[in-house]
């Protein structure tokens, strides 16, 4: 391994789960094939949110989804009781699809319509979403499909049907990225808010679109971790800092505009295994969140932001006067001409 | 500790003590200072000394070194090589803002140097902060400020509580200038463009105290493009050309041309302006851009009209009305405004607005054309591949489709953004000054692109500081103050009926 | 006429600039008056002492928050560090009280280390306080990890106190508003932050250090931490991690709510208490009116995306 992969931040998330998991190894008689078999059941839940939280961090400086974990919870509620309603699992992953979508559409409208920070758009759409969970919940009677539960603990020669799933929805995503103008423009939007608008993207589009897909792909989470688990108004709790972090230790440029989907299995992987280990070795789940946290800022502070040198010390200004656009101007290009 | 520069008394004794107010002794001097940033030579080699008790003009164009120079003589940053000498002391290598070298050399930025959340007084605090008392200095800034503003600006109506943001341009142009003046001991004060947001009187009232400041023993160097300004104020003109100042004579004597001569021919204008434009007479082409009567936000009154193949041009001074208007037609949401087709644009400020970091030269230039080729969605990659390789090779874009956009030159950077733009399928296309700071043969290629474009049917909004790439349009709109004062067309067009008409009655400068 | 237009320039954007809190003041004055309205003993002493009390810490930890927006940074740990500080008040701090406190000091210095790291290596603040809010979790279940534990007599003193002729809960806000107000809109050292978030060049021209000024901003938001969760303990008697994780954005929104913006340059410290207020005193209005506690949430968020839509509507009518 040269030191041009180990600068690569993403790589750090796939050796931290090889340690992890040569440790449970180490200290367990379980079979290494086993830890892994079960690690990759759990691991494509936080992928599939992790997936969407990524769109959003690509979309640049200051785009996070803080709704993810109430539209987990409530999509869960929501998929649980239309499959009981219906009988169809298929309409339920379709509602908690559709739950994801609408509270997403509430974001975008506050973002896009009303000039919000999406930190708080998404903050007000992800409270009125954990109301609504709390609602249903109280009396809530129906239970997941056993169907659908038999589906997602099925695990043919040790491969879980639900992780190739994912592996081949994190396939369409890097297609997503690479082969469509959608993917193309969000990068580009990433990269350079002003030039991508420049450029002819139409970036409003392309912002809801990210964010609704990330509201999507939380509510589809939502519904297959609630038939596999079960309903509750805590389902998505821990996802909001997970699935930042999984996107972070990924290698995805937190500034924006470029994404590394395959990056958020290392990550997913790792939060699984440490988990096992942590239950394996009787450690306080103290060790856990202090090793994941540590691991965040070790990956953060070591790849640094400096690649962009206006990302933190120039911000744009709120109206675009003459003055001050020149002011922007020879802040960032004094150095070029003059 | 007292803010103001009066007389030099015995408080504030030079260290050496051999200051005189002869009005001979150098402040600040440069010798053989380069500068490069990158592949950019910025200063090249350059001499210079400011005397005590003088006003020096320092004229050149865009992109001829005057601010690096200033920001090396201001102490912001150092030079590669040679010496700079502050009252003959050299200053060390590693020069970092602040340092107590240049304590006594103070600038007023152009684009000023306040934080707009700030109050007038908080922002004398940040910059003279070591002159005032640590208790109550809101009072004692308060005070100095407007004792400063009313002596270099009767009448400048600005209240040291108001945050700078509230403040209209010109009143935040006096707050840059007081502040600058403002420390108990000046040596050496830098004017950048001073005048450049100021009305008529102001600007009278500041060279005013200009003078009284010279007559003190201070030194003044005054930078900006109103060359007859200059010359009525300043003792000496230093002109810069390509990094190097190239003259430097006394004031008086010197005429507008003389200085317009030691600043360069625009060499980048070729004496045949491409093929003989309006063949066909700008009133008989079908109108695909229009706007009518246009105010608001800048405007005023004013009516632009672009026919399908023409090239026309927004010529005048910087910043009056003329990147208001391309935004118009950007981004036609108005009444007032009519666009017929799709448009593409070229920002100026490519750094900010126009390069896409990440990405290479291929992805920054098909970006837009993209959109048009994808089908459903998706990418087409091999006629993307295709015009890709016609535009690289067109323009002749080093480094190639697969170079890293941050790997290549300014200039061929510039080519790409271009490039971008007319890749795409729009009819048209809006060009926003992008030709600054671009090395004379990547503009020749861009001007004959431009022409060849416009020959098949496409149309061009232009803006343009330099006036002489204006002979490539066929009609020019000159504004001034967001009105058009004049619509030039064929062979009305020229650098000097253009300079005539945006500086005539200028002494009325836009408030 | 030009004169009268120019004349009442300053006025306007001063009165644009203060719309955001004076929202947020009509609408705290509102919901005293709907509580007041249903329940008459609001207005007494021990009502106002009721309603306001879990406000208290909130209020703080917003005023830290603010601290942090100031220079254009947001903190999403500061809901996990006001849990830990409870933790270590309600075990170090009864146990050994000098360890206790070098432990708090210790805390605010690893958050001045922070914003030095996050300057240093210019990354985003979004994310490394999320990466740090792991941490604080984690230190906090390593000491306590299921709640417990209990609060040195002085602060629990401090927590019951009751005095006869004003509510008691007041003085803390008011006091922690007035010292930051002092710090960060009236001081020196605050108008170096602010000048950091309003227009990092220009400090930098005038040759003051950047590292320092968020530095200096990390370090104030680290202490004013410290006492949001001291404040916690003393009425909770006890330490709980995760007692205070809706801090973190409640505490952005409240900055909002009080004229706070995400750009840097502003220190809103008495726009922060009303928002603080307005939002804690949600749950109160909404128990008084038998709505489900299980809407609260809603109508936190829908009061936080309804005065943000009024603001964008004012500021449009000022303009």
């Amino acid at each position: 391994m040269t030191l041009r992969t180990l600068a690569r931040p993403w790589i750090w998330g796939f050796v931290a789960s090889a340690l992890v998991w040569a440790t449970i190894l180490a200290l367990s008689s379980q079979g290494g094939g086993q830890t892994v078999s079960l690690a990759l059941s759990l691991a494509p839940y936080l992928v599939i949110v992790g997936l969407g939280q990524m769109l959003v961090i690509t979309a640049g400086p200051g785009n996070i989804d803080v709704s993810v974990a109430p539209v987990i919870s409530l999509a869960g509620f929501v998929a649980v009781a239309a499959t009981a309603a219906t009988g169809s699992v298929a309409v339920g992953v379709l509602a908690g699809i559709g739950t994801g979508l609408a509270v997403a559409a509430i974001s975008v409208l506050a973002i896009l319509g009303l000039s919000i920070p999406p930190i708080i758009a998404t903050l007000a759409a992800g409270l009125i979403a954990s109301s609504l969970t709390l609602s249903l919940a109280d009396g809530f009677t129906a239970v997941p499909d056993e169907g659908l539960r038999q589906l997602l603990n099925l695990r043919p020669a040790g491969v879980p049907v639900l992780a190739v799933a994912v592996a081949v929805l994190t396939a369409l995503v890097v297609a997503l990225l690479s082969r469509t103008t959608y993917g193309r423009s969000l990068l580009a939007v990433g990269q350079s808010r002003p030039a991508a608008e420049r450029a002819g993207i139409p970036v409003a589009r392309v912002l809801a679109a990210t964010y609704l897909a990330s509201g999507a792909l939380a509510g589809l989470a939502g519904a297959l971790l609630a038939a596999y688990i079960a309903p509750s108004p805590d389902l998505g709790t821990r996802y909001l800092l997970d699935s930042v972090a999984v996107v972070v230790i990924g290698g995805t440029l937190i500034s924006g505009g470029r994404a590394v989907p395959v990056g958020i299995w290392g990550s997913a992987l790792f939060f699984i295994l440490l988990d096992g280990l942590v239950n394996l070795v009787g450690w306080s789940t103290a060790a856990q969140n202090l090793l994941k946290g540590g691991l965040v800022l070790f990956v953060l502070f070591l790849a640094g932001g400096g690649t962009r040198r206006d990302a933190t010390t120039s911000r744009p200004r709120r109206r675009p006067r003459p003055a001050t656009a020149a002011t922007a101007a020879t802040t960032t290009g004094d150095n070029t001409h003059g | 500790m007292h803010v103001d520069n009066l007389p030099v008394g015995p408080l504030a004794a030079p260290p050496s003590g051999d200051r005189e107010p002869t009005g001979a002794q150098p402040v600040v001097t440069a010798r053989q200072v380069t500068r490069t940033y990158g592949r950019t030579r910025a200063l090249t080699g350059v001499d210079l000394e400011v005397r005590a008790g003088e006003v020096l003009g320092l004229v050149g164009h865009n992109g001829a070194g005057k601010s690096t120079l200033m920001r090396v003589l201001a102490g912001l940053e150092a030079c590669d090589e040679g010496v700079v000498t502050v009252r003959g002391q050299e200053v060390p290598r590693d020069v970092r803002p602040g340092a107590a070298e240049f304590r006594a050399v103070r600038m007023a930025y152009q684009e000023t140097s306040l934080c707009p959340d700030l109050t007038v007084a908080e922002n004398i605090w940040i910059s003279s902060r070591r002159c005032l008392p640590r208790l109550r200095w809101r009072r004692a800034a308060s005070a100095a400020v407007q004792r400063r503003l009313d002596e270099m600006f009767p009448g400048h109506g600005v209240v040291p509580r108001d945050r700078v943001e509230a403040l209209t341009l010109a009143r935040r142009q006096m707050v840059e200038i007081a502040r600058a003046s403002l420390v108990d001991r000046l040596d050496l004060l830098i004017l950048d463009e001073p005048t450049e947001s100021l009305g008529p009187d102001a600007a009278r009232s500041l060279y005013d105290h200009v003078r009284t400041l010279t007559a003190r023993g201070t030194a003044v160097l005054l930078i900006s493009h109103r060359i007859r300004e200059v010359l009525s104020v300043a003792d000496r003109v230093a002109v810069m050309r390509d990094g190097a100042v190239v003259a430097d004579k006394p004031a008086a004597g010197l005429s507008e041309d003389d200085v317009l001569v030691l600043m360069g021919a625009e060499v980048a204008a070729p004496a045949d302006p491409g093929p003989a434009p309006a063949a066909v007479p700008a009133g008989d082409r079908p109108v695909i851009a229009e706007l009518r009567a246009a105010s608001g936000h800048g405007l005023h009154d004013v009516s632009v009209r672009v026919g399908a193949g023409e090239v026309v041009g927004l010529a005048g001074l910087a910043g009056q009305g003329q990147q208001e208007v391309l935004e118009r037609l950007w981004r036609p949401v108005r009444k007032d405004t009519t666009v017929l087709g799709s448009r593409a644009y070229v920002p100026g400020d490519r750094q900010r607005s126009g390069v896409l970091p990440l990405w290479s030269v291929a992805e920054n230039l098909i970006v837009t054309a993209m959109r048009g080729l994808a089908r459903y969605g998706v990418r087409r990659r091999a006629e993307e591949a295709a015009a890709v390789r016609s535009w690289v090779d067109r323009l002749a874009i080093r480094g190639g489709a697969d170079a890293g956009m941050t790997e290549l030159s300014g200039g061929n950077q510039q080519k790409v953004i271009v490039a971008r733009a007319f890749a795409s399928t729009a009819d048209l296309v809006l060009l926003d000054d992008p030709f600054r700071g671009v090395d004379v043969h990547t503009k020749t290629d861009l001007y004959s692109l431009i022409r060849e474009e416009a020959a098949n049917g496409r149309s061009v909004v232009w803006h343009s500081s330099e006036n002489a790439e204006m002979a490539h349009c066929d009609r020019v709109y000159v504004l001034r103050a967001g009105r058009v004062v004049a619509e030039l067309a064929g062979e009305e067009i020229s650098e000097e009926r253009i300079i005539a008409v945006s500086f005539a009655e200028s002494t009325e400068a836009p408030q | 006429m030009t004169n009268l237009v120019v004349a009442a320039v300053p006025p306007r954007a001063q009165l644009r600039r203060l719309a955001p809190a004076m929202v947020s003041t009509i609408a705290m004055f509102a919901m005293v008056a709907v509580c007041a309205s249903l329940q008459s003993d609001v207005l007494t002493v021990t009502g106002l002492t009721l309603i306001l009390s879990a406000t208290v810490p909130l209020v703080i930890a917003a005023q830290a928050q603010m601290m942090l927006m100031s220079v254009g940074d947001i903190d999403l740990g500061i809901g996990n560090f006001v849990g830990l500080v409870t933790v270590i008040t309600a075990t170090k701090l009864v146990s050994s009280p000098g360890t206790g406190m070098l432990f708090l000091v210790g805390l605010v210095a690893a958050y001045a280390l922070l914003g030095a790291l996050i300057h240093l290596r210019r990354v985003p603040s979004l994310i490394a306080t999320l990466g740090a809010s792991f941490v604080w979790l984690g230190l906090g279940l390593f000491v306590l990890p299921t709640p417990g534990g209990s609060t040195p007599t002085w602060l629990a003193t401090f927590g019951s106190w009751a005095p006869a002729g004003f509510p008691a809960p007041l003085l803390p806000i008011l006091v922690a508003s007035a010292l930051v107000w002092l710090l960060a809109s009236r001081g020196s050292v605050g108008v170096r932050v602010r000048a950091f978030g309003s227009n990092p060049v220009a400090l930098q021209r005038a040759g003051l250090s950047p590292l320092a000024a968020r530095v200096v901003a990390y370090g104030v938001a680290g202490a004013l931490g410290v006492l949001a969760g001291l404040l916690l303990a003393s009425q909770t008697g006890g330490g709980d991690v995760s007692s205070a994780s809706s801090y973190t954005l409640i505490t952005v929104a409240a900055v909002i709510l009080g004229g706070g913006s995400f750009r840097g340059g502003n220190a809103v410290p008495w726009g922060v208490a009303i928002g603080g207020v307005t939002l804690g005193l949600v749950s109160v209005v909404l128990s008084l009116l038998d709505v489900p506690s299980n809407m609260q949430s809603a109508v936190q968020g829908a009061i936080v995306l309804a005065v943000l839509a009024g603001r964008v509507v004012v500021g449009k009518v000022l303009r």
